[in-house]
């Protein structure tokens, strides 16, 4: 599903990531962690092709990301969802209208969007809240309303960077709840966490960056 | 047909919240096509007068005096096959004798002593061309003054080269003067347009984020800076009619030049429908102008 070879990213000559090489399944749950600057950022933006890489090759659903066009790259960020720790809401859009825009952006019926669009937000218990606008909801919601518009396209692989990032325990437990079950339904997961409670709670593979380099690779945590 | 409401749109929201900038953008772009229409408007009516003129513009074509009547009917039929004459007036030294008596009956006396009519018979030549170019006139009198049976040819060849140089200079003229307020429209667009594009700054990376393409995120704006230059053509086209009715009713007022009314006219249909699709096109191109910019280095 998703294969790095020998990966090395600088940002104006400062190493970010280093000679990366791993492999990622369908339908894994997949934990970067990390402290701050050890690139766990970096390697999702690859994947997700807002960065290229200074050397190697990376393949997603057998997809060369480094030799992307530019033009090809909406469409392949169109295959996966990506979930960031500030939410990224049009506020003055109502839930429903935020959660929509990837099926408006595809070119879909108003009747498919519909059906679609309730669907996630079912998905993540915020079906009530369609008709209220993003930015008087509570961030918990918010970040729920983030995963509904991240889901909706039935994405073959879910991106986050810290999506619990500015939750409160409480709400980082019901979050990482939905991440399990969103992994559940054979989704792949690739979530940056410095969160030790969402770690244990996904229970996935983690990867351990620091300074760039992969560290450790460790099939569940233990 | 949801792609196209959601434009439409977000269109209507960016030119709703950045209701100043799009005011003061349509204001600009009407200035700026005001002038431009202005000097249009010029050019239109000069060119419509010109068209007018030149119905006086005849070629006097003197056939030899020696000429017979059904020669000279021959020469007339003669000249008629050439595609630039519209049509040929056959006056005989006859007629020409009457019109001199009926024009200047106080000289008819100066005639009397004279055993032979002195004048001679004539072909007047109206041409097609609403403006003739001087080669194309050139060339026909050249091709007269070929004609054994015509004794010499008359034009006002001072007349018709000026006219030419009028209109050559007024093209050109129209083309610079059009072209510095195009670019000058364009640059405030542009402006506008940019304005908008980095308020709503996040917006176009959460689209971007989620699959948007360039394109998908640049047509509300290109909508936003067609209705800006739209509604300046539009705004432009009713500074002028009032410019044009009010000076309408000044000059007939004062009676400054005499028939205003019935010389001058405003821009018929299809050229007003011109500066607005002009306008539209400006906007474009300034919405286009302005993102080029944005997002040529952004993945």
């Amino acid at each position: 599903m998703i294969q790095l070879f020998h990966v090395t990213k600088y940002y104006e000559g400062c190493l970010a990531l280093s000679d990366i090489s791993l492999r990622i399944e369908k339908g894994e749950c997949v934990l970067l962690t990390g402290p701050s600057g050890a690139g766990k950022t970096s390697l999702l933006k690859l994947i997700f092709g807002s960065e290229h890489p200074d050397d190697g090759q990376i393949l997603v659903q057998n997809r060369n990301i480094a030799r992307l066009r530019r033009a090809d790259v909406p469409y392949h960020r169109r295959t996966m969802g990506f979930v960031l720790q500030d939410f990224k809401l049009l506020p003055h859009r109502t839930v429903f209208e935020n959660v929509a825009l990837p099926l408006i952006i595809r070119g879909l019926s108003s009747f498919e969007s519909r059906r679609k669009v309730i669907e996630a937000l079912r998905a993540v218990g915020m079906e009530h809240k369609q008709p209220m606008l993003a930015s008087v909801l509570s961030a918990g919601e918010q970040q729920r309303a983030c995963i509904a518009r991240a889901i909706v396209n039935s994405p073959i692989i879910l991106l986050a960077d810290e999506p619990t990032g500015n939750l409160d325990p409480q709400l980082t437990t019901e979050i990482a709840e939905l991440f399990k079950a969103i992994n559940a339904r054979g989704t792949t997961v690739m979530m940056a966490t410095h969160n030790r409670q969402v770690v244990e709670q996904l229970n996935g593979r983690v990867l351990r960056l620091d300074c760039g380099h992969l560290l450790s690779d460790q099939g569940a945590y233990t | 047909m949801k792609r196209l409401w959601y434009f439409l749109r977000e269109a209507y929201i960016s030119l709703r919240t950045h209701r100043a900038s799009t005011v003061i953008g349509i204001i600009t772009t009407a200035f700026t096509l005001s002038s431009f229409g202005t000097f249009l408007l010029l050019y239109h009516n000069v060119h419509n007068l010109i068209g007018r003129v030149q119905t006086n513009i005849q070629i006097i074509v003197y056939p030899n005096d020696a000429i017979e009547p059904q020669q000279l009917q021959g020469l007339k039929n003669a000249i008629q096959t050439e595609p630039a004459i519209d049509s040929v007036q056959v006056i005989s030294k006859h007629d020409a004798l009457k019109d001199f008596k009926h024009q200047f009956p106080d000289e008819a006396h100066l005639l009397e002593g004279l055993g032979k009519n002195p004048f001679p018979a004539s072909l007047i030549l109206n041409l097609t061309e609403t403006i003739p170019s001087t080669d194309m006139v050139s060339n026909l009198v050249n091709r007269l003054q070929q004609n054994p049976n015509i004794e010499r040819v008359r034009y006002n060849r001072a007349w018709i080269e000026r006219l030419s140089l009028v209109i050559t200079y007024m093209e050109i003229g129209a083309l610079i003067i059009g072209g510095v307020l195009a670019l000058a429209s364009i640059t405030i667009i542009a402006n506008t347009v940019q304005l908008a594009f980095y308020t709503r700054q996040e917006e176009i990376e959460i689209l971007r984020l989620i699959g948007g393409t360039n394109l998908f995120i640049s047509i509300p704006y290109l909508i936003e800076g067609g209705v800006i230059g739209g509604l300046g053509g539009g705004l432009a086209l009713a500074f002028l009619r009032g410019g044009f009715e009010f000076f309408k009713h000044k000059t007939h007022t004062l009676s400054v030049i005499g028939g205003f009314s019935s010389i001058f006219e405003f821009f018929p249909f299809s050229l007003s429908l011109i500066l607005i699709c002009g306008g539209i096109l400006l906007g474009c191109v300034g919405t286009l102008t302005s993102m080029y910019g944005w997002m040529r280095f952004r993945l």
